[in-house]
């Protein structure tokens, strides 16, 4: 049984952030859970589906996220509990959907979990979540421990029926991955029963049909829902203050960053001057509350992640009340005194409280500091990120990447988000020209491709993952199919959504929970909307360099080419090598003429290493996955691969 | 001062040669290593190499000639900026009574040479340019009999030595090439280095300029489909035409000032008009369209042709004075222009890398 269904309330686990979530979801009786794989969510989902025919839940990687938000709504609509997991990013996907949601409600608790990544230490943005919840007038909550994650998860569900409306939990990536002690509550025996009811009066939240007409009735309701959720924050046992009566100094802060705060406090020993209000209800805000604090104190500093979020619902706050407390000095990062960008450290708030207390207190010092930073960034090319050892990626690349130069017409690549984004490197032999969000490189080849009418006759292709190809790239492949766009678009197909830990899509014949499904097949899709379709296996590089080539010179609208082959670490090809490789030392020609160490210094498979001493390449039998594909681009044909039997 | 380290590899065929304009497509940088290669007749490098010593920049006919070297290397005797070349002796030629017909470009003289040397063993193989379409695809050939399926001219520049560095990468030995003077001369570059290439024979093609076959294909696709192509020529002056004869016996002619824009900017700098360091020159002759200009120039050559004549492959004649003339007159004219054009652009005789090296007061008096 797994530790996150051991039902005897008050026993102790270790639980990783993202395993809290999962149980406290378990606690208030989840019935459904989508979501969409991304950092780092992910393993939200991931528990769940172990635990689903246990729990009897019902749980889902939806196609993206704004599907798995309606999934999720659908549950709630029919008076289930349900929640759904996406990264930051993932939220704009669903915001469209979530924008409706909020003005029609909802009636089974529901919890849309937001993992954000401050930092982007595994996203290509650092997007800020929490935005949604004030733009879109929706509670929002924020834990600050493990613990915490725990039952705030529960109490979401709780506070969503009681407001009737979507409440959104936001963790942050130190907060998903890291984890702590938590100790658990009862598991309920839960017995909801699924129904729609639409049959009552229009506008009952209960019986009505669910829409977000009539607007301004709908968003007044809502509106009434905020009020009432500022009331019940007041009293939540989720904000928490420690620190003197009347504290120098107020740090107002939430989520990851109450614990850099409370070490900054106890490292610099000024629990005496400094107090901490730490929120985990942080919109909307809970007004008494706050206002009771701000009124003790002459400055307050906001420490908070990213964007000042909190900051500035604080300050709105503290002018609407300056009449009554005065006006107060702030800190944060409006003013200076913590960075906008990147993740917040335990430093960071250090050195803001010694310099607002003007204590001297220097950790390390500022040159070292400066040249460590400078050293950091001259040196990062060195440990650069790179595909795995037999990696289809970098087959792929490499055949694009001649493909584009052997053309001649400075050809480029239009990215998009996996681990393929890398190829914007040395790794990817710097393929990529732009990258942005999921299914956006087809939908700026679409645009590429029709510039022809300005002179531009650059040969344009759109890469995608196939999971990306299911969640954001069909509109975007119909767009530049209906609009006889001249682009080619590559699939770099390696068999599951490989970035996040191989969650199963639509175009495999299994789910999450490992049952059989029918599979999506994304070549008859491609054919479907009209586009010229290939299927090449990467690994065969002169094959996929041809057909690259031939597409090019095909100018008749859209070409797709499908790359289909299992990534390296896939457990199709996990532990298992196709072929024994080696060097013939007498053949490899190293550094000279005729290669120029080409194998190691341009195709760059971590299996490959140079043996300086020899000055020959060598195989690196421990790394190397047996894949075969460098004893096809040595030139001297030094590297030899024997099938292994 | 610090001396400035002088690598000879593929960035500096980048630099000075690529980018600059100057490659014909010769081919002879391809097929060494993984970084150089032909697609559609051009030359691309696919990744940076940092070899310093490099086999490309040895080999390209447009970095670092050095004239005297290469005359005295091949002919035993410093170059003399003739405008034909160093030769022994000049004819008249076409295909001997032992050749049965077959569609020349001219005389048939390059075919027959090369049927000869095959039979007879003086070569194991040919490489020549075959086309698919219009585009000029180089083949080795060892059956004497495909030498005539890749006869007549392809006026498309072609990637001719990329075949032969292919072959004598596989340990191929005695080996015949049939190409046009800028393959001739990096040719000669592959003959005269430390390990020199085994190459018995090279019979070079006469050119004034070839066409890039990029530029040629939908060029010519206005007129007509490439696979209904039968045969092209470009008759001498002053016919000033292109002709293009189909497989449903039509001609089309196409005056030459649409073609010369598609001509690729290195002609323009090659110097070259008769194939100079060639065993074997051949190029057509003026009014006799089934004839060709013979041209010989080694001793390798001189033998061929003499026992190619005596076997009945070959047919030769006194070549007419005027003919002579008029050819000296053009591949004058041809030296000329490029050489000025090389040195008013600071491509000759540079203290960094040049183009060409040849002698000063040479140089001189040949742009007069
Ligand atoms: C690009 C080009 C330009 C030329 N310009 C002139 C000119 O200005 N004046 C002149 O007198 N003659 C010129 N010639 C030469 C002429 O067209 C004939 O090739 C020559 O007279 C030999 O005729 P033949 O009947 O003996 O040839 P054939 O017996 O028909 O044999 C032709 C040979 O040429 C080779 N060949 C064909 N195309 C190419 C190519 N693109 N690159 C390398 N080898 C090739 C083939 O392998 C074949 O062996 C030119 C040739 C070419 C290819
Ligand atoms: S193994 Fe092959 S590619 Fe690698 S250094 Fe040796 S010859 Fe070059
Ligand atoms: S076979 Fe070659 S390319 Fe494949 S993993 Fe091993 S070293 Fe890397
Ligand atoms: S390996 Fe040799 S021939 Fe190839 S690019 Fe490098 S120097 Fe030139
Ligand atoms: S001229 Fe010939 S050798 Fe020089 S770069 Fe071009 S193809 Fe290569």
């Amino acid at each position: 049984m797994s530790h996150l269904l051991d039902p005897k309330a008050g026993a102790t686990y270790l639980l990783m952030g993202n395993e809290a979530i999962v149980r406290g979801a378990l606690e208030a009786g989840v019935n459904v859970a989508s979501g969409y794989p991304g950092t780092p969510s992910s393993e939200i989902i991931e528990n769940l589906s172990r635990i689903a025919k246990e729990r009897n839940i019902y749980v889902e990687w939806s196609v993206n996220e704004k599907v798995a938000l309606e999934v999720a709504a659908a549950a709630s609509f029919a008076g289930l509990r349900s929640l759904c997991a996406m990264k930051q990013n993932g939220v704009n996907v669903a915001s469209d959907f979530l924008l409706h949601l909020v003005y029609s409600g909802t009636r089974g608790g529901i919890v849309l979990v937001s993992c954000d990544d401050p930092g982007a230490l595994s996203s290509v943005n650092e997007g800020e979540s929490r935005y949604f919840a004030r733009q879109l007038e929706m509670p929002l909550l924020e834990p600050g421990n493990f613990q915490e994650a725990k039952d705030m998860t529960k109490w979401a569900f709780e506070l969503s029926e009681q407001l009737k409306q979507i409440v959104m939990l936001r963790s942050v990536t130190r907060m998903s991955h890291a984890s702590g002690n938590v100790s658990y509550g009862a598991l309920p025996e839960t017995k909801r029963k699924a129904e729609f009811k639409f049959k009552g009066f229009i506008l009952d939240p209960e019986e009505g049909i669910i829409t977000s007409a009539p607007v301004e009735w709908r968003h007044k309701e809502q509106q009434d829902k905020i009020r009432k959720a500022k009331e019940i924050f007041e009293e939540s046992p989720f904000n928490t203050y420690e620190g003197p009566d009347k504290p120098e100094l107020l740090i107002i802060t939430s989520s990851a960053c109450y614990l850099y705060s409370k070490e900054a406090v106890e490292v610099l020993n000024v629990q005496d001057r400094v107090g901490i209000l730490k929120l985990g209800t942080t919109w909307p805000l809970p007004p008494k509350l706050v206002t009771h604090y701000l009124a003790r104190t002459e400055q307050v500093m906001i420490v908070e992640e990213v964007i000042p979020f909190m900051e500035e619902n604080v300050k709105v706050l503290a002018a609407e009340k300056a009449g009554e407390i005065g006006a107060k000095k702030f800190f944060g990062k409006n003013e200076g005194v913590l960075p906008s960008v990147g993740e917040m450290n335990p430093d960071f708030v250090i050195s803001a409280i010694s310099s607002i207390l003007g204590i001297d207190y220097s950790p390390v010092s500022k040159e070292y500091d400066q040249s460590a930073k400078l050293s950091a960034f001259v040196h990062a090319p060195a440990r650069d990120q790179v595909f795995c050892p037999g990696c289809p990626h970098r087959a792929s690349f490499f055949a694009i990447r001649r493909a584009i130069e052997l053309d001649g017409r400075n050809g480029f690549v239009c990215g998009d988000i996996g681990c393929y984004t890398m190829a914007v490197r040395p790794t990817g032999f710097e393929t990529l020209k732009t990258v942005h969000s999921m299914g956006s490189g087809m939908g700026l080849a679409s645009g590429f491709g029709k510039l022809g009418l300005f002179g531009m006759d650059q040969p344009t292709f759109a890469v995608c993952g196939d999971s990306t190809f299911y969640h954001a790239v069909i509109p975007a492949l119909i767009n530049a199919v209906h609009n006889k766009s001249n682009v080619t678009l590559v699939i770099l197909d390696n068999g599951g959504t490989a970035m996040t830990g191989f969650q199963p899509h639509p175009g495999q014949d299994f789910n999450v929970m490992g049952e059989s499904m029918p599979a999506i097949d994304m070549a008859r899709i491609c054919e479907a909307i009209g586009a010229r379709v290939e299927k090449r296996n990467p690994l065969d590089l002169e094959d996929t360099l041809h057909t690259l080539l031939e597409m090019m010179e095909d100018k008749n609208g859209v070409k797709v080419l499908i790359l289909s082959q299992y990534c390296a670490l896939s457990p199709q090809r996990r532990g298992k090598k196709d072929y024994e490789l080696s060097v013939d030392e007498t053949v490899c020609l190293g550094e000279e003429c005729g290669c120029g160490r080409f194998c190691t210094r341009i195709f760059r498979c971590p299996g490959l290493v140079w043996n300086k001493e020899k000055a020959k390449a060598e195989i690196d039998q421990v790394i190397c996955v047996g894949c075969g594909v460098c004893a096809d681009i040595c030139p001297r044909g030094a590297i030899k691969r024997k099938e292994v039997a | 001062m610090e001396e400035k380290k002088l690598t000879r590899g593929q960035q500096e065929v980048r630099e000075k040669v690529i980018s600059l304009g100057l490659c014909t497509g010769c081919g002879a940088c391809i097929n060494l290593c993984p970084y150089f290669r032909s697609h559609r007749g051009k030359t691309s490098i696919l990744f940076p190499c940092t070899v310093e010593n490099g086999r490309c920049f040895a080999f390209c006919p447009k970095i670092e000639v050095d004239l005297d070297n290469l005359s005295l290397s091949i002919f035993d005797q410093p170059y003399d900026g003739n405008a034909l070349g160093r030769y022994r002796s000049i004819f008249t030629a076409k295909a001997g009574e032992k050749i049965k017909s077959f569609e020349a470009q001219a005389g048939g003289t390059v075919s027959s040479l090369v049927y000869y040397a095959l039979t007879k063993g003086y070569i194991s193989g040919a490489v020549l340019t075959d086309r698919r379409g219009l585009e000029p695809i180089p083949r080795y050939v060892t059956n004497a009999e495909d030498v005539f399926s890749c006869s007549q001219s392809k006026y498309t520049a072609a990637p001719t030595l990329a075949v032969v560095n292919e072959v004598v990468e596989k340990g191929e030995v005695n080996i015949g090439v049939v190409g046009t003077p800028c393959q001739i001369l990096a040719l000669a570059q592959m003959k005269t280095r430390e390990k020199p290439y085994p190459i018995s024979l090279s019979i070079g093609l006469f050119c004034t300029w070839a066409i890039d076959f990029r530029l040629f294909e939908p060029f010519i696709s206005r007129w007509i489909q490439a696979s209904h192509i039968r045969k092209v020529d470009i008759p001498p002056p002053p016919a000033e035409i292109l002709q293009i004869f189909t497989s449903q016996g039509e001609k089309i002619e196409i005056p030459l000032s649409e073609i010369r824009p598609l001509v690729p900017k290195g002609c323009a700098y090659c110097m070259d008009m008769t194939s100079e360091f060639s065993d074997i020159s051949v190029g057509v002759l003026e009014g006799r369209p089934d004839m060709n200009t013979l041209i010989v120039r080694t001793e390798r050559g001189q033998k061929l042709v003499d026992e190619a004549i005596k076997e009945g492959y070959l047919i030769v004649s006194d070549m007419p004075k005027e003919n002579l003339e008029h050819l000296l007159w053009a591949a004058g004219n041809k030296k000329q222009r490029a050489l000025k054009r090389a040195s008013d652009e600071n491509l000759i005789n540079c203290e960094s890398l040049s183009y060409l090296r040849l002698k000063g007061e040479l140089l001189n008096q040949l742009t007069q």
